[in-house]
């Protein structure tokens, strides 16, 4: 006797609609899931925003000014026109004092002949503006204290009419400006790809797996890898769902920029998601209930939260650590994305990661077959 | 007259020297037995007795070591999915999806069979019309026996399974269970379950097979069991009381569904 098929192809297609359906709604009105996928990796982005938002695009300079002439107080006003710089006038032992505890960016001191005329040459007298910076922080001080030189320079050359200094200030600072949040985005939305297919899966596949749900679909003529798929669909909607939130915000709060395109991007995250789904249906695959999935899934995003390179880039490494972690699925997500978001590189400049994370796809996906079972 | 007694005779469900093997341990060893149509069919037996493996066995859930099964002449082993299509099943202990409506989950279901009956009208039918909007985690646990039987009858099947379908239950939600079950037989479907309870058996069974480590030791209707007994000189402890312990509670309590 022929085996009849167990259901022609537009069924499974209705059924696997239905799962996926189910599914999302199952995701979406788990509120601690949401929770998880959605608020951790906005307030992470909140918190980087906010936090660099200050540090690098406003500049604190203490700034002392023993002149009493007009053309020294032009200058001062002109210095406090530039929205990058915030201006605290104060004495200098204060200013010196809030340098080194790294309340202010930059020390100026002003000295007492600034545009004093010489009586005997009827000169202005020649005159050094003096500016300290941090030595502990020189990636700050020394970009503003060229900034202020330019400044100085400029305010030179337009002493004989009205002084022209706008003009110079904005150059150095935006070009020597590694804008943090630009780096951070990326690598926080490769995490949240990460922990959505590892934990959501892991932990919502296992839930159904011990409660017998599972075993009740197994009951019907539907083969319960219908609802792996449906699983695996919706997960990769959301993470493209969440990853188009968390960007737009990054965008339009932070005015990050997207330099590459986004098409190459949402490869990336889809990519990206594949690979970590595959890890997720591996563990919840192969354990029996959470208390054996949770040390698995920890132990294996852990270290790659760490040392992918989501926080802070990885040349601090020592050199061992940064050849085994070269390798690992989650550097080349948040490389990929990164140099995609930052350098605008295209899909086929960071073919490398791709290749990357395909390897990583057909490993684990091949051990998540091998592993898993259905009770 | 030629007469195709094998055909007419057969019953719905015919199990045939039906074997299972877990490692060493011989769980079912060759159980043979045939169910007719419209019929509720019990298997009694103690724990590890066998019933639940030699039923998922028939339900195509657990794989066949020797000997078959066939249901509406289709054989379990070599077409599990089209066995599967027309049979319900309800399961000792099955979890519904959460965050989903009664009525969604069945709905869901609904879109995994060819043949299949309105979510709606299948709450009504097991008198859980006004939860159709509530999760499984807010009835009670007669309410998720129903339910559980709900779901099992989305497709409509030609034979319904239920495995300890009472098992937990309070009285009043027991004996409402065994008015559907009755219900369910008098709308013309056939009925394999397994219980613990001897009362159950006797009101709902119109036949009986009594396993034990892995074999039926006894199969006929209830009374032929208990006239069989009385035969061999079987003599009770003590005189039957014309009504029982859970006749008393269920006068004093009401018949009322308490959930």
């Amino acid at each position: 006797m022929a085996t009849t098929p167990p259901s022609s192809a537009k069924r499974k297609w209705l059924a696997l609609r239905s799962l996926t359906v189910a599914s999302i709604k199952m995701y979406v009105r788990n509120v601690s899931g949401m929770f998880f996928s959605l608020f951790i990796p906005l307030a992470l982005i909140l918190i980087f925003g906010f936090l660099f938002k200050t540090n690098t695009t406003t500049t604190k300079i203490g700034l002392t000014n023993y002149s009493k002439s007009e053309i020294s107080q032009k200058f001062v006003d002109g210095l406090k026109g530039i929205d990058a710089f915030k201006i605290e006038e104060s004495d200098e032992g204060e200013a010196a004092g809030k340098l080194g505890k790294g309340n202010i960016d930059l020390q100026i001191v002003v000295p007492e002949d600034f545009g004093v005329v010489d009586p005997a040459t009827r000169q202005l007298k020649a005159v050094k503006v003096q500016s300290y910076y941090n030595e502990a922080r020189p990636q700050v001080g020394q970009p503003i204290s060229l900034v202020v030189a330019q400044i100085v320079s400029g305010f030179n050359q337009g002493i004989t009419q009205a002084p022209v200094i706008i003009g110079y200030e904005s150059k150095g600072v935006k070009t020597n400006n590694l804008n943090a949040i630009d780096f951070f985005l990326p690598g926080i939305l490769a995490m949240s790809i990460m922990q959505l297919g590892i934990f959501s899966v892991a932990f919502g596949f296992i839930s159904y797996k011990t409660s017998g749900a599972l075993r009740r679909l197994q009951a019907t003529p539907v083969h319960p890898f219908s609802f792996v798929v449906a699983q695996g669909i919706t997960r990769v909607i959301l993470s493209l769902v969440q990853v188009a939130l968390l960007l737009g915000l990054g965008v339009f709060l932070f005015q990050v920029k997207l330099v590459g395109s986004i098409f190459d991007l949402m490869v990336m995250v889809l990519l990206g998601s594949a690979v970590f789904l595959g890890f997720g249906f591996a563990i919840a695959g192969w354990a029996r209930d959470e208390t054996q999935a949770a040390p698995v899934a920890q132990l294996i995003q852990f270290p790659m939260l760490f040392l992918s390179g989501v926080f802070f880039p990885r040349d601090g490494l020592p050199a061992w650590l940064l050849k085994v972690t070269d390798y690992f699925p989650l550097t080349y997500l948040v490389d990929g994305m990164r140099r995609i978001s930052t350098e605008g590189a295209s899909l086929w400049t960071v073919r490398g990661d791709v290749l990357g994370l395909v390897i990583w796809g057909i490993i684990v996906y091949f051990v998540a077959v091998r592993v898993f079972k259905w009770e | 007259m030629r007469m195709y007694t094998g055909s007419i005779m057969a019953g719905i469900i015919e199990v045939k020297k039906l074997k299972k093997t877990y490692k060493d341990v011989e769980a079912v060893k060759g159980v043979s037995f045939s169910v007719k149509k419209g019929e509720v069919f019990g298997i009694l037996g103690p724990n590890g007795a066998g019933k639940t493996t030699t039923l998922e066995m028939m339900e195509g859930l657990k794989d066949i070591d020797g000997g078959s099964a066939t249901i509406n002449g289709v054989n379990v082993a070599k077409d599990p999915y089209a066995v599967k299509e027309m049979i319900g099943i309800q399961l000792q202990s099955s979890s519904f999806f959460e965050k989903l409506s009664l009525v969604e989950i069945l709905r869901l279901f609904s879109d995994l069979y060819v043949e299949t009956k309105d979510a709606l009208e299948l709450l009504r039918e097991v008198d859980l019309e006004e939860k159709a909007k509530a999760q499984v985690k807010q009835l009670s646990g007669g309410q998720k026996q129903r339910f559980s039987i709900a779901s099992a009858l989305v497709n409509d099947p030609v034979a319904l399974f239920l495995d300890e379908p009472t098992t937990g239950l309070d009285p009043q939600a027991r004996r409402n269970l065994w008015d559907l079950v009755k219900q369910i037989q008098s709308a013309g479907k056939t009925v394999v379950l397994t219980t613990h309870y001897m009362d159950e058996a006797e009101y709902l069974c119109d036949r009986i097979a009594i396993m034990d480590q892995g074999q039926i030791i006894a199969l006929d209707t209830p009374k032929n069991l208990i006239e069989a007994l009385l035969k061999r000189g079987f003599k009770p402890r003590k005189t039957v009381e014309p009504a029982t312990l859970e006749d008393v509670f269920i006068d004093l309590t009401g018949k009322e569904l308490r959930d």
